[in-house]
């Protein structure tokens, strides 16, 4: 009620003309402070990820100092346990991390959809495969799964990346799948059908421009989680190594010192959670502006 | 003069959207009806019939609020009452029964439960007693086998059934007011005239005040005797049927009521067939097929086959004619159509189309042949892709079948689209920015793109409102008569039927029981079943 009260007294709107070409759902999705929040926070990562050595006010790897020191005027979070200045490893630290998700997840997305939209188009005994193929897969918990092939992979980015995209296509290829039970049961397939249309132009012309949406939303929500993965196997010193900045490594790094110097973990901490957050915030508004549905999104 | 029983006065009833604005789905409503009246509410739909309607039991949809205005039934300020008030007026004097009865029952309890459940809940009867008003209620309900069907659950018992335990539920309470909110769209002619004769007997059994949505005049013409006319969210006019029927006050009425599809046995020819077509005239597309679907089977092996859809149906299509095809639900109708147009495969028997046999799966026949045989589909929005613009849908026919350059295309869609009687700039707008209406004819639009031979309509204009099914109908038949097409036109509506065929063939069960021209088959059925069928047409007829 409350809501519809307040909905009276709002002026009728009548946005500048240059913002009168974003589509609706956007500007929709723009009201809520929470998106603004999160694509303001994912914009920020995003740069940073991109200028960090640029801006950065030392090397990474640069010894400047002997041993930790606090904070001070020349080194604004302090250095770290080797002497080298810790904003600037904090301003790279999520970097590998996030390059290495938006590779995997981006193959896992376009794996994932091709073989959801084929296993959900054909539909039968070609169904059943791809869905137990996945079933299998996801049957093994995410990180342990991680961990075995980073193992088996190694820990460069490409090898991290193909991981990635190993563990997350399932998820997406169940997702994908599901819609398209319910787009392939249309009528303007039929129509395509009695057209005579080929399978690649019903599935890449006819279904997935319906798709587009979703897999951006996939795209996104399984990145914030890649990111999540890939720290916690860094923390685990399992995932990027020594002398790399990294996040997660950072955070295992403060763990010494959590008692007498916290910033160190502190800092890294809220460098990788703001990027996560921010991503979640940014899908939600996005996802619901775009009517794809919280259930879509769960495998 | 009588207190009315019903009394609404000045009533808003606004959605806010999510851009701000709010909007009307009921604007500046006044109703007066009195004590064991019946009123029907007609109007198309977005007209706002069932927001007046739930504004009865006090309902309005989330989103949705009261912003004026009163509710009264008798002496109770229906849109004051509080939860707990609410509660006990719901189903206790005022009920409703809903359009969709499989959603109106839960489906994981059997009936009986759910009917005990609403009697505890409704009444102060219980145990034996409690019992005696749900058997009396399954008995003046003609529910038959009361016990077996207690201990069914929703999905084991046909619509027709389902719609009556509803009906039932609704009358648990023994209510002053009833309000059916479309009870019957779901069901088929046949089932829809019982019920409503049940509605009938119970409302002056119970002396209850009635309330009938419907877009359906032919139904409101035979339960009410007042009725109110509704679009755009206001109530155009209102008084006594009768009154309203002779002299419509309104230009919106008389539309309304011309609209109505009628059984006219002597009515206007359809196009006649065109006398210089080359084609051979008799047997132009035949079909003599029987078909079953598969149940599901194992990994490996395919499933039994299921009981005939399609049993030896035997018909034959002359060029330039159109072949009504009417049955119920289950008929096997839409099974045909299927058949000929290539989505449904694996029948046993033949179909021929100018002489060649033609093959089960479209991809099997050739793209020429794909090209000849052109089907438009029972659900507009459905049978449009939601991704595509219309100049997209449109083009590719033009693309695919005649190799015309993505300009030319577009030059033949506004050609198109001018014989369908829309402007050039719907080009540019995807299928859910139109009505219904529009998305229909874009439907045809695409079909005829592809210079068609044989043109299938599946129960094209069920899925449209009155006013705009006859404006449909009218466009097909002068498109029909001018391309001198050949049509094989399926409904389950006589009415239609009889507009548009030459001939009509009626199915039952995947049997053909009778086929042959309109008027002599609207005139002298020689089946009961057609008979039957033109029954459930007529039962309005004696309304006024």
């Amino acid at each position: 009620m409350t809501s519809d009260t307040f909905a009276q007294f709002r002026p009728p709107a009548a946005p500048p003309a240059k913002a009168r070409r974003l589509p609706l759902p956007l500007r929709r999705a723009l009201r809520s402070p929470m998106t603004v929040i999160g694509l303001v926070l994912v914009s920020f990562h995003l740069l940073l990820a991109l200028f960090a050595p640029v801006i950065a006010p030392y090397s990474v790897s640069a010894i400047l100092t002997t041993g930790l020191t606090p904070p001070s005027g020349a080194h604004w979070l302090g250095t770290d346990q080797i002497g080298r200045d810790y904003l600037s490893r904090l301003m790279s630290g999520g970097r590998i991390a996030l390059l290495v998700s938006l590779l995997g997840v981006f193959a896992a997305v376009v794996t994932g959809a091709v073989l959801g939209l084929f296993a959900g188009y054909r539909g039968g005994w070609l169904d059943d495969l791809v869905m137990r193929l996945t079933d299998a897969v996801m049957a093994v918990p995410e990180l342990l799964l991680i961990a075995v092939l980073v193992l088996t992979f190694g820990k460069e980015i490409w090898s991290l990346s193909i991981v990635v995209a190993i563990v997350y296509t399932p998820g997406v290829v169940r997702v994908i799948r599901a819609r398209t039970v319910g787009l392939a049961a249309q009528d303007f397939i039929r129509a395509a059908e009695l057209r005579g249309e080929s399978l690649p132009r019903i599935l890449f012309r006819e279904l997935a421009p319906n798709l587009t949406g979703l897999l951006a939303v996939e795209l996104a929500i399984r990145c914030s989680s890649a990111v999540l993965k890939i720290s916690a196997l860094s923390f685990l010193g399992l995932g990027i190594s020594q002398p790399t900045p990294d996040w997660g490594l950072m955070v295992q790094e403060a763990m010494t010192v959590i008692f007498t110097d916290p910033w160190f973990l502190i800092a890294p901490a809220i460098g990788l959670s703001s990027l996560v957050i921010g991503i979640n915030f940014a899908v939600d508004g996005l996802a619901r502006a775009y009517g794809v549905s919280e259930t879509d999104t769960n495998p | 003069m009588m207190t009315p029983h019903i009394h609404i006065s000045g009533l808003d009833v606004t959605y806010s959207t999510d851009l701000g604005t709010e909007v009307h789905a009921v604007r500046d409503a006044g109703l007066q009806v009195l004590r064991g009246e019946t009123l029907g509410i007609v109007g198309e739909s977005g007209s706002g019939k069932s927001t007046l309607a739930r504004s009865l039991l006090g309902y309005a949809r989330p989103g949705a609020r009261f912003a004026k205005g009163t509710v009264r039934l008798g002496d109770t300020d229906v849109l004051r009452l509080d939860p707990a008030g609410l509660r006990a007026f719901r189903g206790g004097r005022a009920a409703m029964v809903p359009q969709n009865p499989l959603s109106s029952l839960t489906p994981h309890m059997p009936i009986g439960r759910q009917l005990a459940e609403l009697v505890r809940l409704h009444t102060d009867l219980r145990d034996s007693a409690a019992k005696k008003r749900i058997l009396w209620l399954m008995d003046r309900t003609g529910l038959p086998e009361p016990d077996k069907l207690l201990a069914r659950y929703p999905h084991e018992i046909s619509g027709g059934q389902r719609q009556r335990v509803v009906i039932a539920a609704a009358l648990i309470g023994r209510p002053e007011l009833i309000v059916l909110d479309e009870p019957t769209t779901a069901l088929d002619k046949t089932v829809e005239a019982e019920v409503l004769q049940l509605v009938a007997e119970l409302q002056k059994e119970l002396n209850a005040t009635l309330v009938y949505v419907s877009h359906d005049l032919n139904v409101i013409r035979a339960m009410c005797r007042k009725i109110a006319v509704m679009k755009d969210g206001k109530i155009l006019e209102q008084g006594l049927l009768s009154r309203v029927y002779s002299r419509p006050a309104t230009a919106y009425t008389q539309e309304l009521i011309r609209a109505i599809p009628r059984i006219e046995p002597q009515g206007p020819k359809p196009g006649s067939r065109p006398a210089h077509t080359a084609l051979a005239s008799a047997g132009f597309a035949t079909t003599s097929v029987s078909f079953s679907y598969h149940r599901p089977g194992g990994l490996f092996r395919r499933g039994p086959d299921g009981p005939p859809a399609l049993q030896d149906i035997t018909l034959d299509i002359n060029a330039g004619e159109t072949l009504g095809i009417v049955g119920e639900s289950g008929s096997g109708k839409s099974t045909l159509a299927g058949l000929v147009a290539g989505i449904v495969s694996g029948h046993s028997g033949r179909i021929t189309f100018d002489g060649q046999p033609l093959a089960g799966k479209a991809a099997n026949r050739s793209k020429d042949m794909r090209r000849r045989v052109q089907m438009v589909f029972q659900d507009p929005l459905s049978s449009l892709n939601p991704a595509q613009k219309v100049n997209e849908i449109l083009a590719r026919p033009r693309q695919l079948y005649f190799g015309r350059s993505a300009a030319e295309a577009r030059a033949d869609s506004i050609a198109l689209l001018k014989e369908v009687e829309l402007e050039p700039d719907i080009l540019n707008r995807s299928a859910r920015q139109l009505s219904g209406g529009q998305q229909q004819r874009i439907a045809m639009c695409r079909a005829l793109a592809a210079e068609p031979e044989l043109l299938i309509c599946d129960e094209v204009t069920s899925a449209l409102d009155v006013t705009i099914q006859a404006r449909v109908l009218d466009l097909l038949l002068r498109i029909q008569k001018e391309r001198g097409l050949t049509c094989l036109f399926i409904s389950h509506d006589l009415a239609v039927i009889g507009k548009v065929s030459h001939r009509v063939a009626v199915l039952q069960m995947g049997r053909l029981q009778e086929i042959g021209q309109r008027d002599a088959l609207l005139n002298a059925p020689t089946t009961d079943y057609t008979r039957k069928l033109l029954q459930g047409h007529r039962h309005d007829a004696g309304a006024t």
